[in-house]
């Protein structure tokens, strides 16, 4: 679903590759953590599948695309099929949850009686039944993660990014957001989510990739955070 | 597409920066009116000299009884001799086509037409007040000079006229105006073009958020930018809307008004409708421009 071939990233006016000659490999409806200190290449990594960035030299492919071959033009359709959630849920303020969930669909020209049957049915599934019409700042943070997590599996996205989604939110409530993340796992979307959370990544048992400076120095199924941190 | 979804949007970024929306509507307006007087004074001058070429005459003024012009005083007037051998060398010119006499009273008729309004003018000049002329037309109206040297010296003539030189006078002021009215509208025209980018650059800004999350979700180029492009394209739209009601204002009271002194207006409707739709045009098509080089540089996508 995702392979990296050899991917090096140097970002203009640094001298230090962001990510040097990484090979991974990430099956369709996969779970893998992307752990690893700030500054070791996890949100370069994201940003990469998403094509918002460019590698400096190797191969990038996702769901079956060859980004490096993906004219400008045909790069919103890739990212159709990629949903993305942040550290800071980007909500549109002045939206309300029912709004901001169908607003990912209303962008992408999805017809209007497709979009009063399907944003209800996944504001259920993220657990915001019956809060459809609060505004973002009524909910609580997780509360406004689901909303984000809703907005990025809305569309049915082979793949869903995850950057930090449990950076902003206590522990007790990251259960609950990781509970979302491996409920869409199991309808078969692949997630990547990059983390710093050791509790999180130990508990789940899924596979982890580690990331040091731009590097690969773990890479294990069932893994757990690691000792170091 | 759908096109609710991108009214509203746009009716939210013409909300958002009313004041540079107005800044622009009002200087696309007056740019493209200008632009539109420009063209339509053009229209007007080459429309009024295909009217004139075959009007223009030179008008020879014969002397009368107590005359003030200096070369006939002292004279008791021209004499029928003097008007016949007058006669007999203007048509003996070979660029003249056609000689006509106009006598005291039908001078009087004419001025009668051209002055009814005047009546204290009408009361105060008599039928011998007017002078007698020949009206000698010629077959190229640039031939003028030798005809007007070799008469003016003639005797019994008071003053040679020539109405191409008069006409040459006015098209000059009319090619003034058009050239102050395009050069003017070509700076507002630079104008409206920087402030469109700023409106755009504000807009863009305002809703950096909204397209940060349409680019995340695969929304197509063409879906994000359009917006900002149609409200560009709604402030020309309204500013050529105003710029054409200027345009009719101008055709009614200045070109129409002008009528009565012009012999007629070249100027039809149907000219100023094709320079309406002329000036929306590129009213239009300066706003889309500028939305689009703006975009690229503020909207990455």
């Amino acid at each position: 679903m995702i392979h990296f071939d050899n991917v090096t990233k140097v970002y203009a006016n640094q001298n230090r590759p962001a990510l040097d000659h990484v090979s991974v490999d990430v099956d369709k409806g996969e779970f893998v953590f992307l752990v690893g200190p700030s500054g070791s290449g996890k949100s370069t990594f994201l940003r990469l599948v998403l094509k918002e960035e460019r590698p400096n030299s190797g191969a990038i492919h996702v769901a079956g695309k060859d980004l490096a071959r993906l004219s400008n033009f045909k790069v919103p359709h890739l990212r159709r099929r990629i949903g993305c959630v942040f550290q800071d849920f980007r909500l549109l303020p002045n939206k309300n949850v029912y709004e901001n969930v169908a607003f990912a669909l209303e962008v992408i020209g999805k017809p209007r009686r497709f979009i009063r049957k399907v944003v209800p049915e996944v504001v259920e599934l993220v657990g915001l039944e019956g809060k459809a019409h609060r505004m973002p700042d009524e909910l609580s943070g997780g509360e406004q993660q689901r909303v984000a997590m809703a907005r990025a599996f809305v569309n049915r996205p082979m793949i869903l990014l995850a950057d930090e989604p449990t950076g902003n939110i206590d522990p007790a409530t990251s259960i609950g957001i990781m509970k979302v993340l491996d409920r869409i796992n199991r309808t078969g979307t692949t997630v990547v989510m990059a983390t710093h959370d050791a509790a999180i990544v130990d508990s789940m048992r899924k596979r982890v990739v580690e990331l040091e400076d731009g590097k690969i120095v773990r890479d294990q199924s069932r893994g757990v955070y690691g000792q170091a941190y | 597409m759908r096109a609710n979804f991108i009214f509203s949007e746009v009716w939210i970024g013409l909300r958002r920066n009313l004041t540079m929306t107005i800044a622009v509507i009002v200087t696309v307006a007056i740019g493209m009116a200008l632009l539109g007087i420009g063209l339509m004074v053009s229209s007007q001058i080459s429309g009024m000299k295909d009217y004139w070429a075959d009007k223009v005459e030179v008008s020879v003024f014969l002397c009368k009884k107590n005359d003030p012009f200096p070369k006939c005083k002292g004279s008791g007037g021209v004499d029928q001799e003097e008007q016949a051998a007058l006669r007999a060398q203007i048509e003996g010119m070979e660029q003249v086509e056609k000689v006509e006499f106009e006598d005291a009273a039908k001078a009087y008729e004419n001025f009668k037409v051209q002055y009814a309004s005047n009546t204290v003018l009408l009361a105060a000049i008599q039928v011998d007040d007017m002078p007698e002329s020949f009206r000698v037309k010629l077959k190229d109206p640039d031939t003028y000079g030798a005809v007007i040297e070799s008469l003016e010296g003639a005797a019994g003539v008071s003053n040679v006229v020539n109405q191409k030189k008069l006409l040459e006078n006015f098209f000059g002021l009319m090619e003034k105006i058009r050239g102050f009215a395009l050069v003017i509208a070509g700076f507002l025209v630079i104008a409206a073009t920087l402030l469109i980018g700023n409106t755009v650059r504000l807009s863009a800004y305002n809703r950096r958020r909204e397209t940060g999350i349409m680019r995340l979700v695969g929304a197509s180029n063409l879906y994000i930018q359009l917006p900002f492009v149609m409200e560009g394209v709604i402030a020309g739209l309204i500013g050529g809307v105003m710029a054409a009601v200027l345009l009719i204002v101008t055709k009614v009271f200045l070109f129409d008004g002008m009528q009565g002194y012009l012999g007629n207006s070249q100027l039809t409707w149907e000219t100023v409708a094709s320079v309406i739709s002329f000036t929306m045009a590129i009213g239009v098509f300066i706003c889309v421009l500028a939305s689009f080089v703006t975009l690229r540089r503020y909207l990455r996508v």
